[in-house]
């Protein structure tokens, strides 16, 4: 059941091309989870969150700054690269300055049928936010229309953040079976559910969840039924399965995470309203924050220990993709009040690809540390 | 009891016989490409040397970049563990073990017990290990034996900035043409290296005693360096720095009874 939660992502190119075909439909990559996915939904689109593809290029040189994260470098090679040749459409959500470039760049030297650029604020705490959003989400639904040349409807609205609800509700109680002494997925596994619904079709999605959460339930799906040391990931964007495959492999179960390719994706719901957009507007506003947004108040770090309690996590991993201002910023915060909770932490720093081998051994190290500490309690 | 260490470094392979916490026999040779028989070889001269056999070792336990090769072993360990336990063995007031190898930097924290509390890695760079110390050494045309010596005798302290081997020595050849006296130059490496290795420690958090084991613990020079950029008394480093790996993994494979 899972291998199609894996094929998905996997295969996410040809997922896209076939329901092009099949619905007729357009198909927008989005750059960044702030993308109020809700409404290009309901205009009968399918959003895909574009994501690198972790392999070395040599494209993105004259395009990109060098102290810019490999992240944004290697979304921008996939659109350069004629990966996404199917897209019909490109846009935005401001999150960071470095993803806006691979955006802008994006924009210009792989033009596309439509682009759309949503100022999406930076003060998500201060109280204006609510309005000033709704507004922006009025002007690109507006701008959606013309494109299409159709009006999206509050019915057509409402099913989407039905849709889009239950998604996030199925990763939800998902996710929570895995607080339990043996977690009956993966963090494999559960890194392909979240990834998979970034890309896929949300209600075909839920068909899929919802079985699987029955199957999870009955126990009629065993998952890797261990109780090894229990690990949460914490950071930046991170779609590297073969490190979460790696870290599992040496007697480690990642019971959580706290990514934008994970549970910071699907964390809460919109909560219905009279004004759908100011629905939708008040859920990316309230929703587990990026640390670029992350102000004044420190909103994340609360969030961060929370999960850790809530998942009986022993130890973290911090994960960083290199040059990333906003999350390295947040490390030491991160670090320390784990540390306060007992929780000791290691921060890895992630590129394009990553050195699998000396990973491997601060890993076991790290593990190690873990395995004796646990000796002393 | 009788137990072996071998600890498969990137560069050189170590062997170590203990008995009773005493280490009897010790050998060396170079890993090279086929490193299950580097650990053999090192493992025989060890043994050779102590007049014992193979079935004399009661466990023997693997460390080292290479460790999954000596598949003979009854068990491995990380460098960090075995670091911290060889270090402690010799000396239990160590809280801090610096290792620097041929082409891995690591600090260390530890308790009382041997056990890692914390650590840190030099991360794809080799600026701040052994391999870096040998290629200026090679364009500074220096045995690389007579480094340290020469460095103590600067008066001068020159700023470099040893981001990385290949720049590092584009900066010594500046310095060459500017007629820096090369001891002068030979200092600056050493205060580079350690500066490197003194922020990565400093991201552990240092407390003393600090110990410096790993090869470049011959180097007089540098460990000068290490201990004024630590700001500390002194830094302990132990007579054959390069075999404390090797020590630990043996003194691991002797607490497995």
């Amino acid at each position: 059941m899972m291998e199609v939660f894996r094929d998905w992502f996997e295969h996410r190119h040809d997922y896209a091309k076939q329901w092009q075909k099949k619905t007729g439909g357009k198909v927008m990559g989005y750059f960044c989870t702030y993308a109020p996915e809700e409404i290009m939904y309901a205009a009968g689109i399918l959003p895909v969150r574009v994501l690198g593809g972790h392999e070395p290029q040599a494209v993105t040189e004259p395009h990109i700054f060098g102290m810019f994260c490999p992240f944004c470098r290697d979304c921008l090679a996939q659109g350069l690269k004629g990966n996404f040749n199917y897209l019909n459409g490109i846009m935005i959500s401001q999150s960071c300055i470095h993803l806006r470039q691979a955006f802008t760049s994006w924009r210009l030297h792989v033009p596309v049928e439509y682009n759309y650029y949503l100022p999406f604020p930076h003060g998500v705490q201060n109280p204006p936010v609510y309005k000033y959003l709704t507004a922006e989400l009025r002007t690109f639904q507006k701008s959606l229309e013309d494109w299409l040349g159709s009006t999206i409807s509050d019915t057509a609205l409402d099913h989407a953040i039905d849709v889009y609800n239950t998604n996030r509700r199925l990763l939800r109680e998902i996710f929570d079976l895995r607080r339990g002494t043996h977690p009956p997925i993966s963090g494999l596994d559960a890194m392909y559910l979240a990834l998979s619904s970034q890309m896929v079709d949300k209600a075909e999605h839920n068909v899929m969840l919802e079985e699987l959460l029955k199957r999870l339930k009955t126990k009629a799906v065993s998952g890797n039924g261990n109780s090894r040391i229990r690990l949460m990931l914490i950071g930046s964007e991170n779609d590297d399965t073969q490190f979460t495959n790696m870290v599992e492999s040496l007697g480690a179960d990642i019971v959580i995470d706290e990514h934008c390719t994970g549970t910071r994706y699907f964390w809460n719901e919109v909560i219905p309203q009279e004004d759908r957009l100011a629905a939708i507007a008040a859920r990316y506003i309230d929703r587990p924050p990026c640390p670029a947004k992350d102000w004044p108040d420190r909103r994340r770090i609360p969030h961060i220990l929370n999960l850790a309690k809530d998942y009986g996590v022993q130890g973290a991993v911090l994960i960083q993709q290199k040059f990333c201002d906003p999350h390295e910023f947040d490390m030491p915060a991160i670090a320390q009040a784990l540390k306060k909770e007992g929780i000791p932490s290691y921060n890895f720093e992630f590129d394009v690809t990553v050195p699998l081998g000396p990973f491997k051994i601060r890993m076991e190290a790290f593990l190690e540390m873990l395995r004796g500490e646990e000796l002393f309690v | 009891m009788i137990t072996a260490g071998i600890d498969m470094g990137a560069k050189t392979t170590k062997a170590v016989i203990l008995r009773d916490g005493n280490v009897i026999a010790r050998a060396l040779t170079f890993t090279g490409f086929d490193q299950k028989e580097a650990a053999e070889k090192a493992l025989a001269d060890a043994l050779a040397q102590a007049a014992l056999n193979r079935s004399d070792v009661a466990r023997t336990f693997a460390t080292g970049v290479g460790r999954q090769q000596a598949s003979f072993a009854n068990g491995s360990m990380t460098e960090m563990a075995a670091d911290t336990k060889g270090s402690l063995l010799l000396n239990n007031k160590l809280r801090t073990v610096i290792d620097v190898g041929a082409e891995e930097g690591r600090a260390m924290k530890c308790t009382a017990e041997g056990k890692v509390t914390d650590f840190a890695v030099n991360e794809k760079c080799a600026a701040g290990a052994g391999s870096f110390v040998e290629a200026m050494s090679r364009a500074l045309e220096l045995p690389l034996e007579k480094m340290g010596e020469m460095s103590l005798r600067s008066k001068n302290a020159v700023a470099m900035n040893a981001q990385c081997t290949v720049f590092a020595e584009s900066e010594v050849v500046s310095l060459v043409h500017a007629k820096t006296p090369k001891e002068d130059i030979v200092r600056a490496l050493h205060d580079a290296i350690a500066n490197r290795i003194v922020s990565m420690a400093r991201r552990v958090g240092v407390e003393e005693s600090v110990g410096l084991v790993g090869g470049v613990g011959y180097n007089i020079g540098f460990v000068d360096a290490l201990r004024r950029c630590l700001e500390v008394e002194s830094v302990w480093v132990p007579e054959q720095p390069e075999y404390v790996g090797a020590i630990g993994a043996a003194v691991a494979a002797a607490e497995a009874a």
